[in-house]
């Protein structure tokens, strides 16, 4: 058994050595020797098959363990990257981005109600957010936790039209409200206009604002260690709270209603009811990334909720794995900082990401974590 | 106008979905290609000292039909056949992603492809007054360009060979099958029908606005698309009723609600989404019904 806990341990810490010397490394040979590695490691394990049942099965009797040697590791992250402290903010969007895709992913792979609009109601509460702190000069952290109601108020305004369509027909109405929301944001006056809502005030607790670097012990760590801390207890309840809610009956009720509408209705699942929990439950946690992102950037614009972050939102979903709450969060840590960590190809950079998307659903459909397929004692 | 544009991005919008049960999200994109295509056709015939508009202006149609058309086929070989199987969100993430691909390469690959490019004035200029309405000649070719290409594809859908494959196989993919429809050609000739048809809407919409620009695919994209599921998906005269009433839609909503022209779009997009609460299957209703 303590064979087990090693070797689930060393895995970790290899992962996250490798992952750290991926971000840091600035030749391109160090890059591409840490990426050669980790390819290399991905593959023996995908390989030889001894070697990952025998990983799996280490993880899998040893899960409170892989947990929080995960969560000491995410918890050492920022210190891993002080040389660079601009990867601490990456970090933090990447944990956003947990958030709302584990929101999104709540509607569109548990409960199968298509979301196009994520970026409108991420906007939503980054929105209200912006108006609340600087319009109606509340504190910044009450304005986080009111903001995501306004994403799900207007979902449930929005709710009609959605239940009342079918696959294509749903795309439409969200990419439709996305739209509207542009428009609407970009053209107001009291959302600012083109420019946005500026000067958002920071996260302060007790007198304490989270835009100070934090020290620990003497050792100064990056000036956004403060706001990845907290995206990180954000993303790692919101996983929590879905989590057991997927687990829950209520997920397995959305996972029939997402299956055939029919059969679940005759199996007494109200459709409206399921359909308006999981739209709202989602809403709220997307609402919250955006709510965040808020405060952590200190501005909302309209370009920053425009239909592509709908799709990014997606995106994460997809390639990790629909329905599939671990996958969210890989693929959240991998859509995000990739694309930065390629910005010597920023001009390319969109480009080949819609190749990636594309060529992932043509021989992956399923996701890099596909759902597993429910077990029950 | 516009709405003439609009119904040509429908049509392809609601031949693929007859054909194939997909949305093709890239469609806008296609279309934005094809006003490209006819922007670089132009310049070609001008240094190649071909200069009269009556010349030029059929050549560049041609040309443009031709070259869209056959990216629209290849994007339904390489992205849209091949998961037309898997759930509609796949489809629908895979096209959006290629119309991502189409736009960043017309941006990258174009010369300057990130600023707006003026499109070259071929049509008549000037009017007449009829009644107190002032009439562009300008406008009336666009109509008229417009309505050539809306009959055109009615004569191909209605009576020829190929026309009635891409009928029978909306119906029933497998029973025309059967009857010796060759199924993978029927698919590549819709959509070389649909992305040519969204070649044509892309030079209109160059000559209306005598400027295009690469995100241009992504509104006209989205307006076709609502246009298309206003007519009822898979339904060709759906989608030009849904087209012409969505130009309609805007240019009232435009004249009449103060501040308007910023407005337009929303106004638009929420008597569409009204729309779809009342009739969630288009003025002229779906192809299929739902069975259990």
């Amino acid at each position: 058994m303590s064979r087990d806990l090693a070797g689930v341990w060393l895995t970790e810490a290899a992962v996250f050595a490798l992952v750290v010397a991926g971000i840091l490394a600035e030749r391109p040979w160090a890059l591409g020797a840490t990426g050669g590695a980790l390819v290399v490691a991905g593959g023996l394990v995908r390989f030889v098959p001894r070697l990952g049942a025998a990983l799996a099965g280490a993880f899998a009797r040893r899960r409170a363990a892989a947990l929080a040697g995960g969560a000491v590791l995410a918890l050492a992250l920022p210190l891993a990257l002080r040389s660079s402290p601009y990867w601490t903010f990456v970090a933090t969007l990447a944990l956003l981005y947990v958030t709302t895709g584990q929101g999104l992913n709540f509607q569109i792979g548990t409960a199968g109600v298509i979301n196009l609009a994520g970026a409108a109601f991420a906007g939503l509460g980054g929105y209200a957010v912006g108006l609340l702190t600087v319009a109606g000069g509340w504190p910044a952290w009450l304005a986080v936790l009111v903001g995501p109601w306004a994403a799900v108020l207007v979902g449930t305004i929005l709710f009609v039209p959605i239940l009342k369509t079918r696959g294509h027909y749903l795309a439409l109405v969200t990419i439709a409200f996305v739209f509207i929301f542009n428009i609407l944001v970009n053209n107001l006056e009291f959302t600012g206009g083109p420019q946005g809502i500026k000067n958002i005030p920071t996260l302060s607790l007790a007198g304490y604002a989270f835009t100070t670097p934090p020290a620990l012990a003497g050792v100064e760590l990056p000036a956004h260690a403060n706001f990845y801390y907290a995206a990180l207890v954000m993303a790692g309840l919101t996983t929590w709270v879905l989590r057991r809610l997927h687990d829950s009956w209520l997920g397995l009720a959305l996972n029939t209603l997402r299956d055939d509408e029919i059969a679940a209705r005759c199996c007494g699942v109200s459709v409206t009811r399921g359909k308006l929990l999981a739209f709202s439950i989602g809403n709220f946690f997307i609402g919250l990334g955006g709510a965040f992102y808020a405060v952590v950037v200190g501005f909302v614009s309209p370009p920053d909720f425009d239909f592509g972050y709908s799709l990014v939102m997606l995106s994460v979903i997809i390639i990790g794995g629909v329905d599939s709450i671990p996958g969210v969060v890989l693929g959240a840590c991998l859509l995000v900082p990739l694309p930065e960590r390629f910005r010597f190809l920023h001009e390319y950079r969109l480009l080949l990401y819609g190749v990636v998307i594309v060529v992932m659903l043509l021989y992956r459909p399923r996701g890099l974590w596909p759902a597993r397929i429910r077990r029950y004692r | 106008m516009l709405g003439v544009m609009y119904a040509l991005v429908a049509v392809g919008f609601t031949l693929f979905f007859g054909v194939l049960d997909v949305i093709h999200f890239s469609h806008g994109d296609i279309f934005m290609l094809g006003a490209f295509t006819g922007l670089t056709v132009l310049a070609g015939l001008r240094a190649a000292g071909v200069g009269g508009a009556l010349l030029a202006l059929p050549l560049t149609f041609a040309a443009s039909i031709l070259v869209t058309g056959a990216v629209g086929v290849l994007a339904e070989r390489v992205c849209v056949k091949p998961l037309a199987r898997a759930s509609p969100l796949m489809t629908l993430l895979a096209t959006l992603s290629l119309g991502l691909v189409i736009r960043e390469a017309v941006l990258i690959f174009y010369p300057r492809g990130a600023d707006p490019k003026p499109f070259p004035q071929l049509l008549p200029q000037g009017g007449v007054e009829l009644g107190g309405v002032a009439i562009r000649y300008e406008n009336l070719a666009i109509l008229g360009i417009g309505l050539a290409a809306m009959v055109a594809v009615d004569r191909v859908i209605k009576s020829t060979k190929m026309g009635a494959a891409i009928r029978a196989v909306a119906q029933e993919p497998e029973a025309a099958q059967m009857m010796g429809v060759n199924l993978d050609r029927t698919v590549d000739a819709t959509f070389f029908l649909g992305s040519g048809l969204a070649a044509v809407a892309g030079i209109l919409s160059g000559l209306y606005y005598s400027e295009i620009h690469f995100i241009m695919g992504v509104t006209g994209g989205v307006i076709g698309f609502s246009a298309a599921a206003i007519g009822g998906l898979g339904n060709v005269y759906g989608a030009i009723v849904g087209g012409l009433l969505f130009g309609v839609l805007q240019t009232t909503a435009a004249a009449l609600i103060p501040r308007g022209s910023e407005f337009r779009d929303v106004v638009a997009f929420a008597v569409v989404m009204l729309f779809l609460v009342f009739k969630p299957s288009g003025i002229l209703g779906e192809k299929s019904v739902e069975r259990v």
